[in-house]
């Protein structure tokens, strides 16, 4: 393999180190699960329910089982076999491994056509039939509060997650959860204040769409399981495995190679726990790989709305702030709890306001499961609260930035939950946006049918908290390095990060370090690769086992008498009297943390924070509503960038996501909750054309203290401020202000005409 | 998707011959055809290529005689083209993506009638005919006259052999459509224009098939349903500024 050796003298941090496995994926030998085939191995095709919400009366598998070439099916009666209890999920043990008794979002996973030719599989899946009795249903997440429509009759917590420990056991109710947090005195600060605004805003379901649908493949001994999984999350699929099995850990291998992209789509249980009571069942590798189209049916993005009011002071200070937030869980809560939690704490936006109440609402619905997506319900409260901040500005005459720089966060104080805020640059990125955008010069308006506006908007982030990572570091007897750790690379870098952080530290080129990927029996626990936790907490680390291994070879040399630069393949030689040996170096890192009382406060909620603004630039047709980007500016606070070129593209690439998700796609249902536009031919992502004509991605300086290197999460960043942007400009360009997503041409037409 | 046979036959006659099975459908580029036999649409038995059928050819004599089985990039890039008839390749680059271009081929996107497809209503425009091959013998019949509704051809068992476009010499031509989300998106509206002593206007998208309209005052008498692109109502409204855009943009033409 072509790697160039780079000089060690080159520090390894902040070096644009071209990505480690560049070659291997332009070569087209990365490893990927959706190229294995393993001997004897079974294709599952998931048949899956016709109704939003029902009881299975009748399912009818004998003309699929008879097909020549079918292997087998599987239905619950089968799962129940070899896992009585198979209800799985991070916050509440809700899922079923295939539906028992009920149905309860279309497209849901009722039964699997096992065959050693998909097509067969695939053939015999549409020979299945099924009898529903209908029941009511709920789609609206305001309506599933009060609705008589119960998605779960009971909810059981998972009990796995510490930050998710409070959650209850529940009957009849669609409400999972919901946070409070209370500060102050808002309803007497809304008395006092000199103008109250009051506004609500909605976003709509969509999905992640990675490059590589969701696919995993399990093979079984009667004691042991390994999975090949497309997984963000390798060591949680085997705790929950092992859980549902009542095996040890160490019997379930799950391993992960490369993702084609992730975006919380591959977090948690998804197949795993198919594919693995399926290799249990038939004694036979089963893989199950999705279409691009299933995806709609299994993980998505949570709709929401939001009612925002504002209490305003004569000077224009927000005094005070009242949210309510209802997340549209669909129909199993995946990590849908988290979502309203701890987005919901940062509701308020990065404002210094005296008194706040929060109530945020996780709910069921019969639609298809929420979870995370870039950003973990972030983009959806940022899109509220910017749109709610410019509507003041404009009620009150200041100028947009101006009155965001007289209500910003400063370091030093309090955040809604009471947590101090810290290495936190909101003031810095709003200047470096303001520069950037050249707001101080006034735009050209357009001309005829064309007119041109802008706007900006800044959001912000906790990080989650408490999360695990562990990592190992391995140099052999001839100086070369190894590091072992669960971060899963989906194409954010992590692999070159992570050896830029051990080579940093061991004086090596990033380039000559090996990173091994996600093995479960081999490299040492992770939470999980989420909510850009993974370059500050597995950074950290890597970065402790790396100085372990260090530490460990400078006591090498001083036991064999050797002097403190004696090159590290001497040292082997003198100990082993060869080239033999190794040291190993090990690091685990977990931030402190402190539980929200009951009034949601806490003075340590997050280890650190994220930062991110946007500014646009655009031309709306006021013939057609049509909307063009002609700038758009991302601005974010990343701490000190490890890899500038990787994050300059992860801030591209999450502000062009978050393009598609403002300007065009959205899931689509009808009133018996299907899904109307389950194509790409229906659901469209931004394309080349779509991108604006000029582009800014930009970190400001500045430094994490407690990260690797003064570093920290930069994957969701990007999309914090592109959504409430380009609705403010689209407000500046012609007077027209939209309060849900996407913003499509004919909701502007409509209220020009 | 379903098992199938493939036969490539070498001669117009024994395609003919080959689609006569019950649910057999021919296949050219394969862009349409594919995803709708992947969604589980079409589960036909056999596919019958016509790769091998030597209906790849441009050929120009005063009018454009292209072979249906061109590929839309063949077309795109073919220096005849370009000169007697640039309209086609100002509608080509916008025209799904490259990678479709390069297998998608001109009969398909005129048989698979779907109305928002962008070369139906632009040929009908330039006054083209199909020459179409069947059992009994051939015919010619000009484009809009393939069109039967949505997705619905007057084809009788039949195979388009051939497009023969007029010379279009120095009249003014404009295709233009309208997207409603992404760019690469299928359009909510299609306006193509000809202008000359006979004007010829084409809507398509908006309607369920190209529908040739006199001028600005037939579109009130349009049927137009609502969708996923938009409403009735703003389609309509769509239609209008499209037409006089597309007047606009065909009036300053260049040659």
């Amino acid at each position: 393999m072509k790697r160039a050796t780079q000089s060690t003298e080159t520090p390894q941090v902040g070096r644009s180190v071209p990505r480690l496995e560049s070659w291997l994926k332009v070569s087209g030998r990365a490893e990927y699960v959706h190229n294995l085939r393993l001997p004897g191995m079974l294709y599952g095709k998931i048949f899956r329910s016709s109704v939003a919400h029902g009881r299975i009366k009748r399912l009818d598998v004998a003309a699929a089982q008879a097909l020549a070439g079918v292997y087998r099916v599987v239905t619950s009666k089968e799962v129940r076999e070899v896992i009585p209890d198979p209800y799985y999920g991070p916050a509440f043990h809700d899922q079923p491994i295939l539906a028992i008794d009920k149905v309860r979002y279309v497209g849901e996973p009722v039964a699997v056509v096992l065959a050693s030719d998909p097509h067969v599989a695939e053939e015999a899946v549409h020979l299945i039939t099924a009898e529903y009795e209908e029941l009511p249903a709920v789609y609206d997440e305001v309506e599933a509060v009060t609705s008589k429509a119960i998605v779960h009759e009971v909810l059981r917590p998972a009990g796995t997650f510490p930050d998710l420990k409070h959650l209850k056991d529940r009957k009849n109710t669609n409400v999972a959860l919901e946070f409070r947090l209370r500060r102050g005195n808002p309803e007497k600060a809304f008395q006092d204040a000199h103008r109250v605004f009051e506004h609500r805003f909605s976003t709509q379901q969509v999905m992640h769409t990675p490059l590589e649908p969701l696919v995993s493949v399990a093979e079984s001994t009667e004691s042991s399981l390994t999975i090949h999984t497309a997984s963000q999350s390798p060591s949680f699929v085997r705790i929950e495995i092992a859980r549902l099995l009542g095996w040890p850990e160490n019997k379930v291998r799950v391993r992960v190679p490369f993702l084609g992209g992730g975006f919380g789509a591959k977090l948690y249980i998804k197949l795993e726990a198919l594919v693995s009571v399926l290799s249990l069942i038939t004694k036979k590798p089963v893989k199950i790989s999705l279409t691009m189209e299933e995806q709609f049916f299994t993980i998505t993005k949570h709709a929401s709305t939001f009612r925002i009011k504002s209490g305003v002071s004569k000077d224009g200070k927000i005094t005070a702030r009242e949210c309510e937030v209802w997340w549209n869980g669909g129909a199993y809560a995946d990590i849908g709890p988290r979502v309203t939690q701890k987005s919901g704490f940062t509701a308020p936006g990065p404002y210094d306001i005296e008194h706040v109440a929060v109530d945020s609402y996780a709910l069921y619905t019969n639609l298809p499961p929420a979870g995370a997506l870039r950003g973990f319900g972030i983009p959806q409260l940022v899109w509220a609260y910017e749109g709610h901040t410019d509507l003041m500005a404009r009620e009150l005459g200041i100028d947009p930035i101006e009155f965001r720089r007289r209500n910003l966060l400063r370091e030093g104080r309090p955040q809604a939950t009471g947590t101090v805020m810290k290495d936190a640059a909101l003031e810095k990125v709003l200047e470096r946006l303001e520069t950037l955008m050249d707001w101080r010069t006034p735009l050209n308006r357009g001309t005829g049918t064309v007119k041109k506006g802008r706007g900006i908007a800044i959001g912000f982030k906790a990080c989650v908290s408490p999360t695990t990572s562990l990592a190992a570091v391995n140099v052999n007897a001839d100086g070369s390095c190894i590091v072992y750790c669960s971060t899963a690379d989906m194409g954010q870098g992590s692999d070159t990060a992570m050896a830029q952080i051990a080579g940093e530290v061991l004086h090596m080129a990033a380039e000559a370090i090996t990173v091994v990927h996600s093995d479960t029996d081999v490299t040492p626990y992770d939470m999980a690769t989420l909510g850009s936790r993974s370059l500050f907490h597995m950074g950290n680390a890597v970065k402790l086992a790396a100085e372990d291994a260090l530490n460990k070879l400078n006591v090498l040399r001083k036991e064999l008498g050797l002097p403190a630069d004696c090159p590290i393949p001497d040292i082997f030689k003198k100990k082993y009297g060869m080239q033999a040996g190794n040291v190993s170096g090990t690091g685990s890192y977990i931030p402190s943390y402190k539980s929200p009382d009951a009034n949601g406060l806490t003075d340590n909620a997050t280890p650190f924070w994220m930062v991110g603004a946007s500014g646009v630039e655009l031309e709306v047709d006021t013939e057609t509503g049509k909307v063009g980007l002609t700038r758009l500016v991302n601005v974010a606070d990343v701490g000190t960038p490890i890899n500038p070129k990787i994050v300059e593209t992860q801030i591209s690439g999450a502000a062009i996501m978050q393009l598609g998700f403002t300007l065009h796609e959205k899931m689509v249902f009808d009133s018996q909750g299907q899904l109307r536009n389950a194509s790409f031919a229906e659901y469209k992502i931004p394309g080349m054309l779509d991108l604006p004509a000029s582009m800014v991605n930009e970190a400001v300086v500045a430094e994490q203290k407690s990260g690797p290197f003064g570093g920290k999460g930069v994957g969701e960043s990007g999309t914090f401020g592109v959504s409430p942007a380009i609705a403010n400009a689209i407000h500046d360009a012609v007077g027209v202000r939209l309060t849900s997503l996407p913003l499509n041409p004919e909701s502007i037409w409509e209220k020009l005409k | 998707m379903s098992p199938f046979e493939l036969a490539a036959p070498s001669s117009i006659a024994e395609a003919i011959a080959l689609l006569e099975e019950e649910g057999a459908r021919p296949l050219s580029g394969g862009t349409a055809l594919m995803l709708m036999m992947k969604a589980g649409v079409l589960r036909p038995p056999r596919l019958v290529s016509l790769r091998n059928l030597g209906l790849g050819k441009i050929e120009t004599g005063g009018s454009l005689r292209i072979g249906a089985m061109t590929t839309l990039s063949a077309l795109e890039r073919s220096p005849e083209v370009r000169n007697g008839w640039p309209v086609i390749v100002r509608t080509l680059r916008r025209l799904s993506n490259v990678r479709v271009r390069n297998v998608a081929t001109v009969g398909g996107a005129l048989a698979h009638a779907d109305p928002h497809m962008d070369l139906p209503p632009l040929l009908s425009a330039l006054g083209a005919r199909v020459k179409l091959v069947g059992k009994g013998g051939e015919r010619t019949i000009p484009v809009e006259a393939l069109y039967a509704g949505y997705l619905e051809t007057t084809l009788r068992n039949e195979l388009i052999t051939h497009v023969e476009i007029p010379p279009l010499g120095k009249r003014g031509a404009a295709y233009l459509k309208c997207t409603t989300r992404s760019a690469d998106d299928w359009p909510a509206v299609g306006v193509a224009v000809v202008l000359g002593d006979d004007t010829r206007i084409f809507v398509s998208a908006a309607t369920d098939r190209p529908t040739r309209i006199a001028g600005e005052a037939a579109i009130a008498g349009l049927k137009i349903e609502g969708d996923l692109h938009g409403s009735a109502e703003y389609k309509k409204h769509l239609v209008r500024v499209y037409l006089r855009r597309a007047i606009d943009e065909a009036r300053n033409a260049v040659h």
